[in-house]
Formats: C-alpha cells, structure tokens, sequence
C-alpha cells in the first residue's frame, strides 16, 4: 500500500537547504558586483544566510515530515545536524577571510563552494532514499575536492586535491554499487521501503554485500579505518581553515548517515552488520591513536586523532539502539565544538607563524607567546582526551555505557585501551606549548585578531559548560535520535 | 550529638567546593606579577574552605546513625541517565576532608612566590582542592568519577611544569598508571547501574541506591576489581606502586603535599566507600589477595625506604610502607582493622606532609637531601631538630603520640583476620624504627661537617609545622575521641 502522506510536495522540509543554496547562489552573483577590496562582505552575507537557515530548522523539531516520494524526512534528526553544521559552516565562514587574506586566496568562489558543501551535508542529514543520499554525498564531496586545492600555487594543496578526488571516485563508486546491489536486493530505493522488505523477508547475499559496499563509502567520508589513508594527507595539504571545516562537517554528515541507516533501516539485521561495523570501529580506534602518536604535524595528528573520534562515534552505533544512537549523536556535537575549537587554534598559529605554523617544534613555549590560544587549545586537547569536566569526558562516558549494558566487552576494552594511549599525544601537545623556548629573549606577544578570539573563548567555554552541563544536549540527541522512518 | 547544630538549608558542601574555585578566579583575575597578592589570594581561599571544614566538623551529629549522611545536597544533573548531583558526609570522609583543608593551607603558605608562572601555580593548587574535596563529598558514582578524573589534570601540570628534574616523564608515567585504573573503574561504574537497573528497573548512578541492591558474586568480583585497580594505583598498593618512585620526587613540595599527604589516602577512602560497601562479595574473596599484597607493600617499601640516600624517596617508600598498613586494615574487614585504617589515613597524612615539608626545610638551607652528606644539624638548630625528633618518632609509631593509635587497631583487626600476615607486618614496625631513626641520627646527629651552614627555624616555618605537631600530639594522647565518630559508619559499611 502506499501511503499519500508521503508523496508531497513539501518545501518546508528542505527550507534549510534551500536557503543555504539560495545564499549560495547570491554570493556567486555579488562576487561579480563587489570590488576585489570588498570580499569580506562576501563573508558577512554568507554568515546571514546560514544563520538564516538555522531560524528554518526550528519548525523542523519535533516534526516528522517525510516528502518528496519519501526521498527525503524533516525531523529532530535532520534538525540536530543542521544544527550542527550550520554552526560549523557560521563559525568557518566567520575564521576564514583573515586567514585567507594571508594566504592570499581571498576569492568570493570560497564562500559558494562552502556553502554548496553546506547544502550537500544538510541534505545528507535529511535524506531517506538511497537517490537522495548519493546527490548528498557528491554534492559534498564536488564542493569539497575544489576546496582542498583552493590553495592553487601550493603544491601540497593540489595534491591533496588529487588525492581526495581519485580516493574519493573509488569510495563514490563504491557506494553507488552497494546502493544498486541494495536496490536489486530489496526492490526500494527508500529507507522506508528497505526496512519494510528487510523486516518482512530478513537479509540476503545481496543484500549483505551491498551494505558492505555501503559502509566503505561512507567509512571513507567519515575518515574511518580502515579507508581512512586519505584523510592525513588531504587534511595537511587543504587550507587550514578548509580542513577545519571539513574535519567537523563532512564527518557529521557521514554519521547522519549511519546512524540513519543502520540504526532505522537495517534494525532487523544487526546481527549481520554488527561485525563489519565494529571491525571498523576498532581499527579507527587502534590506527588513529597509535599512529597519532608518531605525528609531529598538529593537522595530521588532528587528523589521526579525527579517525579515532570517528571509531568512538561508531561505538554508539553497535548496539543498533536508540539510546547508542542518541550517545552517537551526543558524541558527534562534542566533536564539531572541541574538533572545530583545535583547527580553529591552528588557524591562527598559522595565520601568524605562516606555513611552518603546523610543525609541533612551532608550538614551543606558546603559552608565554599567546596564553589566549595555548589556553583554549589545553581546553581543546583535554576534551578530546575525554578528561572532565569537558564535554569529550560525557562524549566517551555516553557511548561507553550502551556498550556496557549490551555487553559488548571487545569494542569496549579496544577503546578504553586506546583511550589511555590518546591521552599521551593529546597531553603532548599541551607540554610542548608549556616548554619554555630555548632562545632566550621572548618573542614579543602577538595580538590574535578580535573574531578569532571570540570564537575560540566561546568554543573553550562550550567545551567546559557542556561538560558541566551535558543535560540539555543530551535530551535533544535523545529526541533525535528516536527515528522514524 | 553535635557541639553545635549548623543552619540547615544552607548549602554547605557546594559552599565547600565553590570557595577554592572562586579563589581560582580570582587568582585569575590578578596580574601575574602582583605575586605577594596572588599569594595572599590563596592563602585566604584555602583558609576560608579551611574554617568552613572545621565548622562542618563541629556541626556534624555523632552517634548511631549508620549510612545517614549528613549536610546532604541532591539536585538533578543528568535525569535521564539517572545521575545526580548528590553530595553527603558521614564518618568516612569527615575527618579525611578537614585533613584536606588543612594540608592544602598548607601547601599555599609554603608556596614560593618566586616560583616562576606563580600565577598558574597558585590557581592549580586551588582546582586541584576542589577537585579532592569534591571525591571526597559525592554520591553520586559518575560525579565523584568526574572528581576523581579531574584530580588529574592539575596534578599533572604541578608535576609537569613546576616539577624537578624528569618532571615531564614523571607527569606522564602518573597519569598513564592512573588513567589505566580510571578507566577499569568507569567500567565497573557502568556495569553496577546496569546491574542494578536490572534490579529495580530505574537507572541510577546513586551510591544510596546502589549498596542496597548488592549484585550476584560472580559480578561483583569483577566489579570490586575493576574499583580496586583504580584505588590501588593512586594509594599505591605493590605492585602497582613503580610510579611513585618516579613522581613522589619530581613534585613540587607544596603540591607534594596535598598529593603525598591526601590523595594517595583518597585511594584508601575509595576502597572502605564502594569497594567494601557496594561489592561485600567481592570483599571476601579479593581480601586475602589484596591484604596479603598490602603487607608485601608494608616490607617492600620499608626495606626500599632503607637503602635510599635522597631523602624524598626515602620519604616516599616511607609512604607505601606506611599506606600498606592502611591497605591491611581496610582488607582486615572488621571493625578494628578498618577504624585503625581510617585513623591511620589521618595521621599518616599529617605524618608524611610533616616529614616532606622537613625535607624541603632541610633542602633549602643546605642545597641537598642526600642523606650522605647531611651531619649535625642539632647544634646550629635545636628547635628545627626537636620538632623534626617528634615527627619522626609518630612515623615510627611510639605510644603517645598519633602514629601508634592506627597501627595497633590495624594490628589487632589483622591478628583476628590473617595471623600470619599481622607478623609480617609486625616486622614492618621494626624496620620504620630503623629508618626514620637513621633518617634522624644521620642529620641532626653526629659531628657537623660544615657548621655555619644551617640556619635556625623562622617562625612561619614553625606554624607551618605547628598544627602537624599539634594534631600529632593531641590524637596521641586523646584517642578515644576519634573512633567514636567513625564507628557508626563503618559499622554500618561493614554490616556488622
């Protein structure tokens, strides 16, 4: 039977993205009109139209609106991610012309690529049909190739660009051949119509390969492990300020969908994804901790350490459970605020410093150079090391407890292991900013600029009340992540 | 009963928790080179939380209530996991939370304000006693686990940064030790709500709630576990005791302290408060095992505390020796044997702060501790020898004075419990007699090597010293009066 609810036409579901798109849109016009001079304003509109697209996601709360044939669903779970990228997108947007004008990169095609990323995750979040996933993905991933070698005259840059678009084809094809391997499976490209003919019928070959096809695409936009051999060189070569964004974002939007399709779609069968998933899971944790250690770049220790975090997200997905998913979720906010806030602080070392800014050696004795930054990047490294009172301690205690009470020991033990391991590279890098320089004579303070450093305080200090205060968030992932379908 | 009854509706233990933070803030707030006001700052926080600890003291009901907590606090925090914020204090952590204030007070009135980044010392101490006295207050599992954790992170910069010699080493060999038993413990903080949730059908993360519904045995063996490797490392217990050697030496006296002095007893506070109370299964059958390894940790650490020439490590394995005393009488498991730990966790605290802070006396003026080249202090400072003298003969427990109370009651709760491991630690008595008298003689005694080099005590080190002395003198003399605060609690932690 089909139902006509869900046939619609309803733009209101996807008002988020529309205006995102529209924004998108108007600045590619404006960069015609406004002087080269002028590009921060570019900037200025691009921050209204996020914001304006974050008013849009309120209706969206509480609601359960599935249009377009079931394509695509505005619901709390949709909601939480626009929200959380939406404030990614703001505060990027809001980082960036400084550090580009340092660059010399200051081009209105920054903002439109961002902002069409932007469209691509929330859709992401959104979406509920094999189709509507993939446009998501490409979208995301298109926008996010050209940003990763937005810095044209560097080499690293270009190779980074390269390297993101030939791994990132593979992973795209890979997906598209699970989802067709899913669709010959089942004979739906909605999650509705999937989870209906799963649960009526249970799992096949087909089917099974086709979800594994599915986990490596989007393992490898999530940057996990084992399809994680991009992510270190990508996120060193890509400007700074587009790793920022992409480290928080595109894993946010690869989880909305994970959780979505596993824990709503494939819910029957978890006994058959449940090892591909925390095989995953464990490598991520093992790989991005232990090789994070060797690290003597800070992005790409940030970014072994991102695929660890991407392991402790997966953590909440095992158990297939609403209350694992809503742990996930918790995890995934967690993240865009401390991982955001860490970038952010390479941003402006780098900013200051130039490209040498990234190097560990860089960072000695920042704390008598620029306590503001040192500060805030202590708060940061000690929350993604999970040590309260910051938001990472709740983050790892919310996904650790489902495990618990389903019993899950390997996946536990794995990350609790890891986790101890982590504190060594975290806590190092927090040493190395307290080391006193060797030269003698301090380098004078240089001032960090106004928006950068209200940004920052507000992160640290996000980080540190959420980690008092996880209530309020908590309940939210709580309400999103009682899906419907 | 009570000397006197405190308003109630106050809210006393958060006041407790907030006073050093504020301190914190308002250190925060001061410009870094005003030291002699910084310094001030703390001083007067540590003091204040220090009075408030005393008026709770005084406020508090002695007599047969059992498990009633006192001045108790509860206020949801996260509701739909079950965890509260529940703060209480009852004979457990009474005594050890004044010890608290004090020797934190203590640590500020010794802080140097010389010391370079004074600042950030300063405002490190004060986090690290809210942390402490916030374990010591909870209730509730994941906010004491929260204090627990929290602990961490300004003893590793203390260490870390302020510390001597491989101080960035010993910061993280601590940290790495004790994280390992954090996280077994949080584990097992899980696995008691589950189980009991299971039980009762409500999750929650309330000790109240949680010693009332006691697991099946086989889980609460790995429960008491998992609890018991956390409490272990931060005591130490042997053989989970090769970070001390390395950290002991390498903190910073006044932080030193608060670490030597309460921390390492907070371990202890951890085993009598959710180790016995919450696993009485478990306690059966790891008590022999971790009594019996308390006792090795008793010889071990004093025939360590032998063959040292640098008197910090000599006053570290002193330490271990010392709290493996208190581990037996905890894992005794009657009322002796646990009364005499917690009277011993008090006075093995003033003790040990006593002897490190001697030690530090004694390296500032002759720019060495090695035990070798220290001769004849007494002559050129009689009174710093006489007070020392006195400290030194409480460590070796002579009647009279504090040390003896604890250690005969462990003696005697462990002569009823384990006969053979009571003789073993017998001997351990004997051979803390020969250290801390060699400590003394090679010192204070004998013919002086270089005589104009020491100085005489000033007066503000004395009343650094003077509240150790007093308290070791007068718990001496009037015992009686300590047990009977705690007898009610462990009785009832005890079951008996």
């Amino acid at each position: 039977m089909i139902d006509t609810s869900r046939l619609g036409i309803d733009y209101g579901v996807l008002l988020p993205e529309l205006v995102v798109t529209a924004t998108a849109l108007l600045v590619l016009v404006l960069d015609l009109l406004i002087p080269p001079g002028r590009r921060r304003w570019l900037a200025a509109v691009s921050a209204l139209g996020l914001l304006l697209a974050l008013l849009a996601t309120v209706p969206l709360w509480g609601a359960d609106r599935s249009a377009f044939s079931g394509t695509v669903i505005g619901d709390s779970f949709a909601a939480f991610f626009d929200v959380i990228l939406l404030s990614t997108g703001l505060l990027t947007v809001l980082i960036s012309p400084r550090f580009l004008r340092s660059l010399g990169l200051e081009y209105g095609e920054y903002y439109v690529l961002t902002l069409a990323a932007m469209a691509g995750m929330m859709l992401l979040a959104a979406a509920t049909s094999l189709m509507t996933i993939f446009l998501g993905i490409e979208l995301l991933s298109i926008a996010l190739y050209v940003l990763a070698g937005f810095a044209r005259r560097n080499l690293r840059s270009q190779e980074s660009a390269l390297k993101y678009l030939l791994l990132g084809g593979f992973a795209s094809g890979f997906l598209l051949y699970g989802m067709a391997l899913i669709y010959g499976a089942t004979g739906a490209t909605t999650l509705h119509g999937i989870a209906q003919f799963v649960g009526a019928s249970g799992s096949s070959v087909l089917l099974l390969v086709g979800i594994g096809f599915l986990v490596v695409g989007l393992a490898f936009k999530a940057s996990a492990a084992p399809f994680h051999m991009w992510t270190p060189d990508v996120y060193q070569g890509a400007p700074t300020v587009v790793t920022t964004f992409m480290s928080v974002a595109t894993k946010a939007a690869a989880f909305a969908v994970i959780g979505r399709v596993f824990v709503a779609a494939f819910p029957t069968i978890r006994a058959d994804w449940y090892f591909p998933l925390a095989f995953v899971a464990i490598v991520s944790l093992g790989i991005g901790n232990f090789v994070a250690i060797t690290q003597s770049n800070l992005k790409r220790l940030l970014a072994y350490s991102g695929i660890a975090q991407a392991g402790y997200i997966l953590l909440g997905i095992l158990p297939g459970s609403s209350e694992g998913l809503a742990a996930s979720l918790f995890y995934v906010a967690a993240y865009a605020v401390m991982n955001f806030g860490a970038f952010a602080v390479v941003t402006a070392v780098e900013t200051r410093v130039g490209e040498g800014g990234t190097e560990i050696p860089a960072w000695t004795g920042l704390f008598y150079r620029q306590p503001l930054l040192a500060t805030t990047m202590t708060v940061f490294m000690l929350s993604l090391a999970g040590i309260p009172p910051t938001v990472g301690f709740f983050a790892k205690l919310f996904v650790f407890r489902p495990l618990v009470e389903a019993q899950l020991w390997a996946p536990l033990a794995v990350a609790i292991v890891t986790t101890v391991i982590s504190f060594y590279y975290y806590l190092r890098v927090v040493v190395v900013m307290l080391t006193a320089p060797e030269e003698a004579g301090r380098p004078a303070r240089e001032p960090v600029s106004r928006v950068m450093g209200a940004i920052l305080v507000f992160c640290s200090i996000a980080t540190i009340v959420l980690g008092v205060f996880p209530t309020v968030v908590f309940d939210w992932a709580r309400t999103a992540a009682a899906l419907h379908l | 009963m009570s000397w006197y009854t405190l308003p109630a509706g106050v809210p006393w233990l958060t006041l407790a928790l907030l006073l050093p933070l504020i301190g914190a803030f308002l250190v925060l707030l001061a410009p870094a080179a005003a030291r002699g006001v910084i310094k001030q700052l703390g001083i007067l926080s540590a003091l204040l939380t220090l009075v408030l600890m005393l008026l709770l003291l005084g406020g508090f009901q002695h007599g047969p209530g059992g498990l009633r907590f006192q001045f108790e606090e509860i206020h949801h925090w996260i509701p739909s996991l079950g965890i509260g914020y529940h703060l209480g204090v009852d004979g457990l952590s009474l005594f050890l939370l004044a010890l608290n204030g004090l020797l934190s007070l203590l640590a500020m009135l010794i802080a140097d304000p010389r010391t370079p980044r004074f600042k950030e010392f300063v405002l490190l101490l004060l986090v690290l006693e809210t942390a402490t006295t916030g374990v010591l207050l909870a209730l509730d599992l994941i906010l004491f686990y929260v204090f627990w954790e929290a602990m961490l992170v300004p003893l590793y910069f203390l260490i870390g940064v302020w510390g001597e010699g491989r101080k960035v080493f010993a910061a993280f060999t601590f940290l790495i030790y004790t994280v390992i038993g954090s996280f077994a413990m949080l584990v097992a903080i899980l696995a008691v709500a589950a189980i009991t949730a299971a039980q009762t059908g409500h999750l929650s993360f309330d000790w109240t709630v949680l010693v009332q519904h006691p697991a099946g045995a086989v889980a609460q063996g790995w429960m008491f576990l998992g609890f018991a490797l956390a409490f272990a490392v931060k005591m130490p217990i042997f053989p989970l005791h090769s970070w001390l050697p390395i950290a002991y030496p390498a903190t910073p006296t006044p932080a030193l302290l608060v670490f030597a002095g309460l921390v390492s007893k907070l371990g202890a506070y951890g085993l009598i408060r959710f180790n016995l109370a919450l696993f009485p299964a478990g306690a059966r059958g790891w008590g022999p095992i971790l009594a019996t390894l308390a006792t090795i940790g008793i010889l071990y650490g004093a025939l360590m505390a032998l063959l040292q020439v640098d008197l910090k490590l000599l006053v570290a394995y002193a330490s271990m020796s010392h709290l493996g005393f208190i581990g037996l009488g905890i894992f005794s498991q009657n009322v002796f044997g646990v009364e005499g730990a917690l009277i011993q966790m008090i006075n093995h605290g003033v003790i040990i702060a006593g002897l490190f802070l001697v030690v530090f006396m004694i390296e500032q003026r002759t720019g060495t501790r090695a035990r070798s080249q220290l001769r004849g202090l007494t002559r050129p400072a009689p009174l710093f020898a006489g007070l020392f003298f006195v400290i030194a003969l409480a460590a070796l427990g002579l009647p009279g004075l504090n040390g003896f109370v604890g250690e005969f009651l462990i003696m005697l709760g462990a002569f009823t419990a384990y006969l053979p491991l009571a003789i073993g630690a017998g001997l351990g008595v004997i051979l803390a007699a020969w250290y801390v008298l060699r400590f003394y003689q090679g010192a204070f005694e004998e013919v002086p090597v270089q005589p104009a080099a020491l100085t005489e005590m000033r007066l503000n080190e004395v009343g650094a010293l003077a509240p150790l002395l007093a308290i070791i003198v007068v718990f001496g003399i009037v015992p009686s009066f300590f047990p009977a605060a705690v007898d009610a609690t462990v009785r009832a932690v005890l079951r008996t």
